[in-house]
């Protein structure tokens, strides 16, 4: 027989794993589940940024995914913050009708014909034409490079979800053989 | 900054042609963070997560196949085209 039943709960330890991944099984005193955890769960993540670039850690644009992501804790919120910061700038939104007169001003990722400018002025990014050579901080990914990276990071998040669960309520998963009081029923 | 530079984990891997490939690793990460909570014995746990990769990747492959039989070979001889 086998028993899942949770030993006790322990909401710190839960804590400690959305902080980071594996923490939780750290302060629980199982060091090497927890390197096992982190590994898993930071390789799957950094793993998909690896294939699809930073582009694929987007809170404004692919937001769905994101909540996914974002189960992974402060690492992928810091990602997202330095994604939205640091590499994309304000410039007209040309997935509208190119024709149409008056484009909305949005912040997003640069095309590879232009480079991020500081507008003293608006005090603020800006996306301005790139002198030869030049471009755009970071390449975006598209199509299948694009999904299956946001996928990697996606899954990283919710096998850390599987993770913070464990480290709140363990049940050692495991299949704990019981010999059952008065031996066989 | 040139557009010509590559940067690891900021622009995106040409895998374009071999994108199918990726299940692979994706498999691994999967299974690395599942095995982590529910082996019993970590001594045993390399060996179960490369078991549970093996089984992801050949249950991908057997879906394929079966998805690739179901368009090729059910699908047309249920409803054929006229002519064919």
């Amino acid at each position: 027989m086998s028993d899942t039943t949770p030993e006790r709960i322990h909401p710190f330890a839960a804590l400690a794993a959305l902080a980071f991944p594996g923490a939780g099984h750290l302060m629980l005193g199982q060091p090497v589940r927890a390197a096992a955890a982190a590994v898993g769960v930071l390789g799957l993540f950094f793993g998909g940024m690896f294939v699809g670039g930073i582009d694929v850690v987007d809170s404004r644009e692919d937001q769905i995914w994101f909540y996914g992501e974002a189960l992974v804790g402060p690492v992928a919120l810091g990602v997202d913050y330095a994604h939205q910061h640091w590499f994309k700038a304000y410039g007209r939104d040309l997935r509208a009708d190119p024709s149409a007169a008056g484009h909305q001003i949005i912040l997003r990722s640069g095309y590879p014909d232009e480079h991020r400018v500081y507008d003293q002025a608006a005090k603020k990014w800006t996306w301005q034409p790139a002198p030869a050579g030049q471009g755009p901080p970071n390449v975006k990914s598209l199509a299948k490079v694009n999904e299956i990276g946001t996928l990697y990071c996606t899954l990283a998040g919710m096998m850390n979800l599987i993770i913070v669960l464990d480290a709140l309520m363990p049940t050692r998963g495991r299949r704990v053989v019981v010999e059952p009081a008065g031996g066989d029923a | 900054m040139s557009v010509l530079a590559y940067t690891p984990f900021i622009d995106p891997i040409n895998a374009h042609s071999w994108w199918y490939l990726l299940i692979v690793p994706l498999a691994l990460g999967i299974s690395a963070a599942f095995k982590a909570v529910r082996c019993g014995d970590m001594r045993r746990y390399p060996r179960q997560v490369l078991m549970m990769t093996v089984q992801i990747v050949a249950g991908v492959v057997a879906l394929a196949a079966a998805s690739y039989a179901v368009l090729y070979w059910v699908i047309p001889y249920v409803t054929p085209m006229p002519g064919s």
